[in-house]
């Protein structure tokens, strides 16, 4: 895969801007969720487009393929019939059971649009980055806390 | 068929008009019409956007879009509404003309003026949102600068989910130097407090307390400790520390309902300013006009049967308000609207995005752009005006006049509301860029753990809340966010925000729209 989106939980608001973000350009699918970890933190919640994906494994109708190339796995809205499947083989949870237009919905990293994801074009924090491998070897993420609050943030 | 030949989109620049951060962002167009956002990367948030930003394109062609004159819902043709407008302005001594936030200076300035030529004499602002009252602080903008030299920053009010533009730059701030001090101040638990070095959770609507004992202002005979739930102790401290410092910043909002006395908490943050230099910066919807006129005036000729038509011009006023509909009972009101209502007579105008014109941003004045065509049936204000006189002229923008509030007496009061037994819940506003207009998601009504236990009340229950005014269902999320005896739903509907109370201020002649008491049940 030549970029991956990375979230640096340290600088993450809960603006939901990156939601957003999705469920305008997907007309109501919001491929990028929260998640909540009550009093801890905000925690956006997108497909990791695993090397063996779960989703794809049990798809009765191959909507979802992998691209061995840029290992984006992606769901053909033509192809799917919407039985929940993918949803529920889903280790992280990324694919929301409830349907939008009788189909899953399922990240495609915005494979439309050349600048990349639009949930981290729009993060309002710069929480959500759009990183290749190199990059990522280099960047601090996790490392720095913001605040002192042991209740909502972790504690520095 | 007809293929879309990608060459065919377009992408119009425009300024974001749903807060005063003043982001820019593109509309994309193609052959069928509006496709989406696109993120500009030269703009002022560095092509970031909020939820508010990435709907736009949502709101510029929703189905509720209103595109046609429409009388209690029935569409009417733009001829016949200019017949009707025409006849009643015909008479001005039984007119009043209105003017909320959604109004850009050259509006105000044509609106005047039309009232001067027809000889429209009462006029008043419809900018009830508390709000309001932080709209003098934008009169000195804010410079990134001004965060960069500061040691100390206070947030009151989550503004990470307001306006989450501000996000970026204070989390930067703060993680630049570990010495850099974030002070939330709130009656809810928030994101934003979240993020803060320390996190003064203050009773509900005790805030101007806090700012005014935090300025050593003498409030004879009231607790702070005891009012606002700050030990005496932290604050004398803080105090201390930002006495003279000028070093600092203090970013305000002030939601819908969530706080008994808008225009004390104004004269608090204006203290805390004179006490320690430091710099006040609000986050407000988009502010055009400056004047400022009493509405309360206009409620007592309504109540005098002295009006009996009304014309607003802006995007609020009536429609957000329905629990002032008793004291403007018998009045015919005509008003501009983006979106379809079926009350009174709607006329239809172009959105903010759509218009040329001038607006207040926290960094300063900026131009919109006027680069996206509204609806075919959408008038602009000046268009609307010219069809009912001949002839334009442009008026005079009143200043807003300095009034003096008595500090202490307000102070008591709300220590007197705050020490008042309470009988049952009370609902606070919150502001969440996400819940924009219920565009994206509807409200949701935060409840104390306990109090859901007590009410036998389960996450994701559907709940019934009543005030005095109205009811509405909600969807609850149970959460520590909120204190027993405290219910919090953002404000953005119609629906929710009818719930609220509201006061007449008669010293400001404002109208406030205050923490509510209301009754909940689970729904059914």
């Amino acid at each position: 895969m030549q970029k991956r989106i990375v979230l640096d939980l340290d600088l993450c608001c809960g603006c939901r801007s990156c939601e957003a973000a999705c469920k305008a350009a997907f007309k109501g699918e919001a491929r990028i969720r929260h998640g909540d970890i009550a009093g801890v933190a905000y925690l956006p919640l997108a497909c990791k487009h695993c090397k063996q994906p779960l989703c794809l494994a049990s798809c009765p109708v191959e909507a979802i393929t992998k691209d061995d190339n840029t290992g984006l796995v992606t769901r053909s809205a033509m192809v799917c019939i919407g039985c929940k499947s993918c949803a529920f083989a889903c280790p992280f949870g990324v694919i929301d059971a409830p349907l939008v237009r009788h189909i899953s919905q399922k990240c495609s990293l915005c494979a439309d649009r050349d600048e990349g994801p639009r949930c981290v074009a729009a993060c309002s924090s710069g929480a959500l980055q759009w990183l290749s491998d190199e990059e990522i070897e280099q960047h601090e993420v996790g490392m720095r806390m913001v605040s002192k609050d042991l209740f909502f943030r972790r504690k520095a | 068929m007809k293929n879309i030949d990608p060459k065919t989109i377009t992408i119009k620049r425009a300024l974001c008009p749903f807060c005063s951060f003043g982001c820019e962002f593109g509309i994309i167009f193609n052959d069928f019409g509006i496709k989406g956002v696109e993120y500009v990367k030269d703009g002022n948030s560095n092509g970031r956007l909020c939820p508010r930003g990435s709907a736009a394109a949502m709101y510029l062609d929703h189905p509720r879009r209103s595109t046609m004159p429409l009388k209690s819902g029935k569409a009417v043709v733009w001829s016949k509404m200019a017949k009707e407008l025409r006849k009643v302005v015909g008479s001005p001594k039984s007119v009043a003309v209105t003017f909320d936030r959604n109004v850009t200076p050259e509006e105000y300035a044509a609106i005047v003026g039309f009232c001067d030529s027809v000889g429209i004499g009462y006029t008043a602002s419809t900018y009830f949102e508390p709000e309001h009252n932080l709209r003098p602080f934008l009169e000195k903008p804010f410079a990134p600068a001004d965060l960069d030299k500061a040691k100390i920053a206070f947030v009151l009010g989550d503004i990470f989910n307001q306006a989450p533009m501000s996000s970026r730059a204070i989390i930067e701030w703060k993680m630049k130097d570990k010495k850099n001090e974030l002070i939330a101040i709130d009656s809810l638990n928030t994101h934003t407090a979240g993020f803060a070095s320390q996190f003064l959770r203050v009773n509900i609507g005790t805030e101007p307390l806090l700012l005014l004992a935090l300025a050593q202002e003498n409030l004879d005979g009231v607790d702070i400790a005891k009012v606002t739930g700050i030990d005496a102790r932290v604050v004398k401290e803080l105090s201390n520390k930002i006495k003279n410092s000028s070093k600092g910043v203090i970013f305000a909002s002030l939601p819908f309902g969530h706080t008994y006395d808008p225009g004390l908490y104004a004269e608090s943050l204006d203290r805390m300013h004179e006490f320690s230099g430091m710099k006040v910066v609000p986050f407000v919807e988009f502010a055009g006009y400056e004047g400022s006129q009493p509405f309360v005036s206009i409620m007592e000729m309504v109540k005098r049967k002295k009006i009996k038509n009304l014309i607003n011009f802006g995007e609020l006023f009536p429609f957000y308000y329905p629990q002032l509909a008793g004291s403007l009972k018998g009045l015919n009101i005509y008003a501009t609207s983006t979106l379809k209502h079926t009350d009174h007579t709607l006329l239809p105008v172009p959105l903010s995005l759509e218009k040329e014109g001038t607006v207040v941003t926290t960094f300063g004045k900026r131009k919109l752009t006027g680069n996206i065509e509204p609806p075919s049936g959408a008038k602009s204000v000046e268009a609307i005006l010219s069809m009912l006189s001949s002839g334009s002229s442009t008026g005079k923008m009143p200043h807003a006049v300095e009034k003096k509030i008595d500090v202490k007496e307000r102070a008591r009061r709300i220590a007197e509301i705050t020490e008042t037994k309470k009988k049952s819940f009370k609902l606070v506003g919150e502001k969440v860029a996400y819940n924009f207009l219920g565009f994206l998601e509807g409200e949701i009504l935060k409840i104390n753990p306990y109090d859901a236990t007590e009410l036998g009340i389960g996450a994701d229950d559907i709940v019934t809340i009543k005030s005095k005014y109205d009811a509405a269902d909600l969807p609850v999320r149970i959460t520590e966010d909120v204190d027993q005896g405290l219910l919090a739903a953002p404000a953005e509907t119609p629906a929710v925000r009818g719930l609220f109370e509201y006061e007449i201020d008669s010293e400001l002649q404002a109208v406030n729209f205050i923490p509510t008491e209301v009754k909940i049940c689970r729904k059914g």
